[in-house]
């Protein structure tokens, strides 16, 4: 008997456990510990953000899901994670502490055979003074911060329907923060909305970011076919911000989050201010602090995680510049080279090296954007671990026959413009793969075949059909396992 | 607020991405054109997916 336990309930610890327990025999066990009660369908948070769906459409319970089909929940978070266990155990295990309602605190060592550390990124709002809810901002990384975005978005409309001026400042919270995306999509909602309510005359929509050049989205950006040119996706964002009146300020790192005031420092070394009324800035991201311990119980967390905090896989994490990155640097079957039995897909891994070329402001500040991982790679890379340990558990050998290097991995990104059928509208965004191959294609960088930019409202479409196709398969209804990740 | 209403500032950021043409944004919203593009992405996006892991 084998017991599998994944870390995380998100796109890739959901994707693994679910895969996981529908091929294996019952006689193994799969466990998921998460310290959330819900799975959420994280790309719909955005129209949470603008009160077009609610929370409860974005989520389900994790409890009833694992229980019908057999895997053994436990609302918990992970405190350190012991591969060789300890002076009393023998076995492998992790260290859990309970988040459940009527056992909060309680501790518990969960043993493995092979572990899927799939926690996700933290949050780092305290990496920016004054960012996020609770303090001078908002966000929409979770439902819960969603929700909270729309409360204060409405009182800012309510405002503007008395007549008062708006300033909103939508983007990036951090010099080093990611999912430039989800901020892109979240503000070109945001102006729908004011729009819909014909109130752009009152409001000041302002986009802020850390990228070198808008269209960059962290994959350094991409090009595209369109109007008879090849061209890049920077021309491509500029473009949407344009045609609705939004301004921009790009390679800015923000230090600082006051009252009402942001505080910036631009790539050129000069530090500036810029006023809001609103802003939705997203934080930096690190992996969730977890530690490690060997038999002896000696901290061996350097050698499990990267300093990010990310789980250390197959990747060539050798420090090189920007013009010697190589494809082949991106791991592919997502395992620890030291605990071969522990696997980290999703944004659990660390990446080799960041997509986008790192830039530093003459003050040393690194301003440019992580590498993204979320949606699309997290699922894929999800499935690729749980079918190498299915493999390896049937069979008793570690095959490793799949793979998914995110150097061979397209991704779609669906970036809605606006929540509406015949009205809406999205820029749908492929790129294949997500981390250029200069190699294989050294005009662009990726296949521009399938490397696709393009606005409309069959992306909306496409978007508002994978909210329900996702949370299909999520849910494990009738032939979930047709579906794509 | 109507394209008329704003002004462009030259040399300013703003003054020189692409503004879409009436008919780019009326085929935009044209939803037997889009009904076509839903399907050419689907497919787009498929071949994505099946290639992208072994």
């Amino acid at each position: 008997m084998a017991k599998i336990l994944i870390l995380g309930a998100g796109i890739a610890g959901h994707t693994a456990s679910t895969w996981l327990r529908k091929k294996l025999n019952k006689k193994h066990e799969v466990i998921v510990v998460s310290p959330a009660a819900y799975y959420q369908w994280v790309p719909s948070n955005i129209w949470v953000g603008v009160g077009k769906m609610s929370v409860d459409e974005v989520r389900f319970r994790l409890d009833k899901r694992y229980k019908k089909s057999g895997i053994i929940f436990k609302q918990a978070k992970a405190v350190s994670i012991h591969p060789e266990g300890d002076k009393s155990n023998n076995n492998a295990f992790v260290r859990i502490e309970y988040t459940k309602p009527d056992m909060v605190g309680k501790q518990e060592d969960v043993d493995y055979d092979f572990l899927v550390n799939a926690t996700g990124p933290k949050l780092k709002f305290e990496a920016t003074p004054g960012l996020g809810p609770g303090k001078n901002s908002v966000s929409v990384c979770s439902y819960e911060h969603a929700a909270h975005a729309w409360e204060k978005l409405q009182e800012s409309i309510a405002k503007m329907e008395k007549g008062e001026k708006q300033k909103f400042l939508i983007g990036t919270g951090h010099p080093g923060a990611t999912c430039q995306g989800a901020a892109f999509e979240y503000i070109l909602n945001v102006h729908y909305e004011i729009a819909k309510r014909k109130l752009t005359h009152l409001a000041g929509i302002k986009w802020i970011t850390n990228e070198f050049e808008l269209g960059d989205f962290g994959m350094g950006g991409a090009y595209i076919k369109r109007g008879g040119y090849i061209t890049s996706t920077k021309t491509f964002a500029e473009s949407f911000l344009k045609e609705r009146g939004i301004t921009w300020i790009k390679r800015a790192g923000v230090k600082k989050v006051g009252p009402k005031k942001v505080f910036y420092e631009l790539l050129d070394g000069s530090e500036h201010e810029e006023a809001f009324d609103f802003a939705m800035l997203i934080p930096a991201f690190s992996g969730p602090g977890l530690t490690a311990f060997n038999k002896k119980g000696e901290d061996i967390t350097s050698t499990l995680f990267a300093a990010n905090g990310f789980t250390k896989v197959d990747a060539d994490y050798t420090k090189k510049p920007f013009e010697e990155w190589k494809a082949a640097d991106w791991p592919s079957i997502y395992q620890n080279p030291t605990y071969k039995n522990i696997f980290a897909p999703g944004i659990a891994f660390a990446p080799p090296h960041p997509i986008s070329k790192p830039m530093f402001s003459p003050n040393g500040t690194n301003i440019s954007p992580a590498p993204p991982r979320t949606g699309m790679p997290s699922g894929v890379t999800g499935k690729i671990v749980a079918e190498n340990i299915i493999d390896w558990v049937k069979t008793g050998k570690p095959l490793m026959k799949h793979k998914a290097s995110m150097a061979k991995m397209g991704a779609a990104c669906l970036v809605s413009a606006g929540f509406g059928h015949f009205k809406g509208g999205a820029a749908t965004m492929t790129v294949y793969p997500i981390v250029q191959d200069w190699d294989k294609h050294p005009l662009y960088g990726r296949d521009i075949r399938y490397t696709v930019g393009e606005a409309g409202l069959a992306g909306h479409w496409l978007k508002w059909f994978m909210h329900y196709m996702f949370l299909h398969k999520a849910k494990g209804y009738p032939f979930w396992w047709l579906l794509p990740e | 607020m109507k394209t008329e209403e704003r002004r462009t500032i030259a040399y300013s950021e703003e003054s020189y991405p692409p503004m879409p043409t009436k008919a780019t944004l009326y085929w935009r919203r044209f939803w037997p054109y889009q009904v076509l593009r839903w399907l050419v992405l689907n497919i787009k996006i498929l071949r994505i997916v099946a290639g992208g892991h072994s």
